[in-house]
């Protein structure tokens, strides 16, 4: 009996060197399981689809031996899961979506974790983002707007999200752009905005093509401008806001990082899978009908980007007065 | 009869074996989710996006808003049965259901509640068909002055929820608008009462606080003084089963008034299922013969708000449909949903896609039928379920609730307010303060509060704008007279006492 029981141990010994040796020989060849990709926001937005369609293709076109599981995890502007991933350290098999609050979170200091705490991965494409008014509005041209502007500072009042958002972001480059400060009234979502400004209730509202293009369509708003280097695709007839003297150009990425300090091959891996990716009709697609522009940048070319906007954002914010000294 | 022939190309669309099939699903699962407390639609309609991938658009709207109205039907079995609100939007059911299935009258209850269901929803299908492109027109009527003006005057209903004492109510409202305070203010990007935690920063979610005030806390008062079940009586004919002529003409007017409230305030972007089931449930109180007997079991006290939210439901619609907005938080979702199958809902829908237009609200003529035959037989079947001991009963509502909560977010977090707010809620009810009002502070709070500020940043600061415009004037002093309107009965009362004393 006694024998018995000292054999179970040494099975039992045995089996967990083998399983253990069995994690580290297979190191090699990752993936060996699911990838989870964690949204930072709930069902149904931006980045949910975005993390969707993706997850999607790759299991369908096989672009990944193992599938990618999508998992909401919002709240906190996004904190909640850029600290989440940020823990699973040198961990591939975990990526978040990384949107503009990946960086201004951190910068706001709502979250412990910053850029540092990320490997960046890849770029897929940028939101653009334009400024409407309703169309009985006596503003034709963001001259008209600045010429009022100047003369009524603080009158014109510009819907958008939450402060720190893009929406914030746009609407306050116009104002350093050309001198001018606006009255910003915040709402909680670009469905209000909009409903704000077709029911004349605010002058003018940031919006992204794909809350506001079909409206523009229908004659339902007035687009006086994109904040985009060039003219898009979608509406070729808008001028850009520098063609009218504004310097004022946004883009927001759509990209995704993973932990810290994960092994350079999985790093490989992911952004060989995700630029194939990139070439699949399921993107053109997605871009299309979001009217995104692709926007590919593999994890050196992204995490320069990220650097960079880090830094102005960080201007930015600290000139709209949302970074508080420590 | 433009509407006629496309209301038939649109049953044609609907009555199309995959349609009709995945109405039926949708409902079904509808009606689960709605069953189950915790879970809403929102939750509910995000679960199905993958699935409704292989679909086409029609097929897809057709499913998810089959979910979003069947959640609305099965919302009100648990409020009725446990006291537990199957969703935020059927809060106000627990206060007359709960108390009907304790007097022993369940059946009847869920009867009223499913049959005002389905006469409500008719009713937005109907007002849907033939009134929805003069309706946007309405839906966007509404800017932040008018959205303060409404929630303001909601707030002033929230003492007419308590039970006896109006001031344990107004301190029950007061707690809930601090709670709602928790979390990170849009406007100043300032983060508030969250003592450095980072999952108050979204504040404390509703569905968390609803089920811990209502459902926890029942059960821990119930583990005190164990009864063996709630429902006792064994009697259960089908003539028990259903609402009977009385309590067609008690609910009537309930129902009308209930429908057309919960219309009109769906179709705002800004307000939702929840705000008019809570609306629809005070002014029924208010215009009642018998106020007083709300929340001891009447049935209005469950056809008012059981019609509101299901009336509103199709109400989120029309904005969404015919401007491309969404209404509410799961119109929102299936926006979402749209945008993945490519199809990009706007002001030219009903032009340039006719036949999902219509195939969506000839669904859903389909869908309220099948779930008024889903839902009628299955009253027999939950009245039993409080023939279940309620020993076996309480780890079961905790258990299901726990994951409900959980499952709305995937947060662990969310349980633990549960938690905490079952106790308070445990204490409320011992010391006899009523719950309602602080779950509906806590759904209107940041709605008064962010339209408050936006209307005075728009107006700098000038209150004026609270009365000068048609619709938030009217609002607002209908707000301020129901505030005052108790100590102006009195003053009158003393005003007539001494004109008595005098003669």
């Amino acid at each position: 009996m006694k024998n018995l029981s000292r054999l179970f141990v040494l099975f039992l010994v045995v089996l967990f060197i083998a399983i253990g040796a069995g994690n580290a020989l297979g190191a090699g060849k990752y993936p060996e399981k699911p990838i989870t990709m964690v949204i930072h926001a709930s069902a149904g937005g931006g980045s949910d689809i975005f993390g969707r369609t993706m997850s999607s293709a790759i299991d369908k076109d096989k672009l990944l031996p193992q599938p990618i599981v999508v998992e909401n995890k919002p709240g906190g502007s996004g904190g909640i899961a850029f600290a989440y991933v940020a823990g699973k350290k040198k961990d591939p098999y975990y990526l978040v979506t990384a949107v503009t609050s990946f960086l201004t979170t951190p910068l706001m200091g709502l979250t412990p974790v910053g850029l540092k705490d990320f490997t960046p991965i890849a770029n897929f494409a940028f939101d653009e983002y334009m400024l409407i008014v309703n169309p009985k509005s006596k503003y034709k041209s963001v001259k008209d707007v600045v010429a009022d502007a100047k003369a009524n500072p603080k009158k014109i009042t510009v819907g958008g999200t939450q402060l720190g958002s893009s929406d914030s972001i746009c609407a306050y480059l116009i104002e350093k752009a050309a001198g001018v400060q606006f009255n910003y009234i915040v709402f909680s979502g670009g469905g209000e905005v909009n409903a704000a400004l077709l029911g004349g209730h605010i002058d003018m509202a940031v919006a992204n093509p794909g809350e506001a293009l079909e409206l523009y369509k229908a004659g339902k708003v007035r687009v006086l401008g994109v904040y985009a280097e060039k003219r898009l695709a979608g509406a070729p007839d808008v001028p850009t806001l520098k063609e009218q003297g504004i310097n004022a150009i946004y883009v927001q990425n759509r990209g995704l990082c993973a932990p810290a300090d994960i092994p350079a091959d999985a790093r490989k891996v992911l952004e060989e899978a995700f630029f194939k990716y990139t070439k699949t009709e399921t993107f053109k697609k997605y871009c299309k009908d979001n009217m995104l522009s692709e926007a590919w940048m593999d994890g050196a070319a992204f995490g320069k980007f990220l650097e960079e906007w880090n830094d102005k954002y960080a201007v930015i914010l600290k000139d709209m007065g949302l970074i508080k000294k420590k | 009869m433009d509407i006629f022939s496309n209301l038939i190309m649109g049953f044609h669309v609907a009555f199309s074996p995959m349609n009709l099939w995945m109405c039926f699903v949708g409902v079904l699962i509808g009606t689960l989710i709605g069953v189950l407390p915790g879970i809403g639609p929102t939750t509910g309609v995000a679960i199905l996006i993958p699935i409704t991938f292989g679909m086409d658009a029609t097929t897809a709207i057709i499913t998810m808003c089959g979910v979003y109205y069947g959640a609305m039907y099965g919302g009100s079995t648990t409020s009725i049965l446990l006291n537990v609100p199957g969703e935020s939007s059927s809060v106000m059911t627990t206060l007359d259901g709960y108390q009907m299935a304790k007097k022993g009258r369940p059946g009847p209850a869920l009867g009223m509640a499913a049959l005002s269901s389905f006469i409500a929803g008719t009713f937005a299908v109907l007002m849907l068909t033939f009134l929805s492109p003069p309706l946007a027109n309405y839906a966007v009527s509404f800017g932040p002055p008018e959205y303060f003006a409404l929630t303001f005057m909601g707030l002033t209903l929230v003492t007419s929820l308590g039970g006896d004492s109006p001031l344990k109510g107004l301190i029950s409202g007061v707690f809930g608008l601090l709670v709602a305070c928790i979390g990170i203010d849009a406007q100043s990007a300032v983060a508030r009462f969250t003592f450095g935690s980072m999952s108050l920063l979204d504040g404390v979610g509703f569905i968390g606080v609803a089920v811990g005030l209502f459902a926890a806390a029942e059960v821990l008062v119930n583990i005190e003084e164990p009864m063996l079940q709630i429902f006792t009586e064994a009697k259960l004919t089908i003539r028990s089963l259903l609402p009977n002529l009385q309590d067609w003409k008690d609910s009537f007017g309930a129902l009308w008034r209930g429908s057309i409230i919960g219309f009109f305030v769906g179709v705002l972007p800004g307000a939702g299922a929840t705000i008019a089931s809570f609306m629809a449930y005070a002014v029924e109180k208010k215009v009642s013969k018998h106020p007083e007997l709300f929340g001891t079991g009447v049935i209005e006290g469950v056809a008012a708000p059981e019609g509101a939210n299901n009336a509103a439901a199709g109400g989120a619609l029309v904005p969404l449909l015919t401007l491309g907005i969404p209404g509410s938080g799961t119109t929102a979702v299936m926006l979402g949903a749209l945008m993945i199958h490519g199809l990009r809902p706007g002001p030219m829908l009903f032009s340039s896609r006719p036949d999902f237009v219509w195939g969506l609200i000839a669904s859903m003529y389909i869908g309220n039928v099948m779930l008024i035959i889903l839902n009628m037989p299955m009253i027999g079947l939950w009245v039993r379920l409080l023939k279940v001991p309620y020993k076996v009963l309480m780890p079961l509502i905790i258990t299901i609730s726990a994951v409900g909560v959980f499952a709305t977010d995937n947060n662990i977090f969310d349980m633990w307010v549960m938690a905490v707010f079952g106790v308070i809620g445990y204490l409320m009810k011992k010391l006899d303060y009523p719950a309602a009002p602080a779950v509906l502070a806590l759904v209107l709070g940041p709605m008064v509060e962010m339209s408050l500020r936006q209307s005075l940043t728009i107006s700098h600061g000038n209150l004026s704008i609270f009365f000068t415009r048609p619709i938030s004037g009217t609002l607002t002093v209908i707000a301020i007279l129901s505030l005052f309107a108790p100590f102006l009965r009195i003053l009158w009362k003393k005003y007539r006492a001494g004109k008595t004393a005098a003669v």
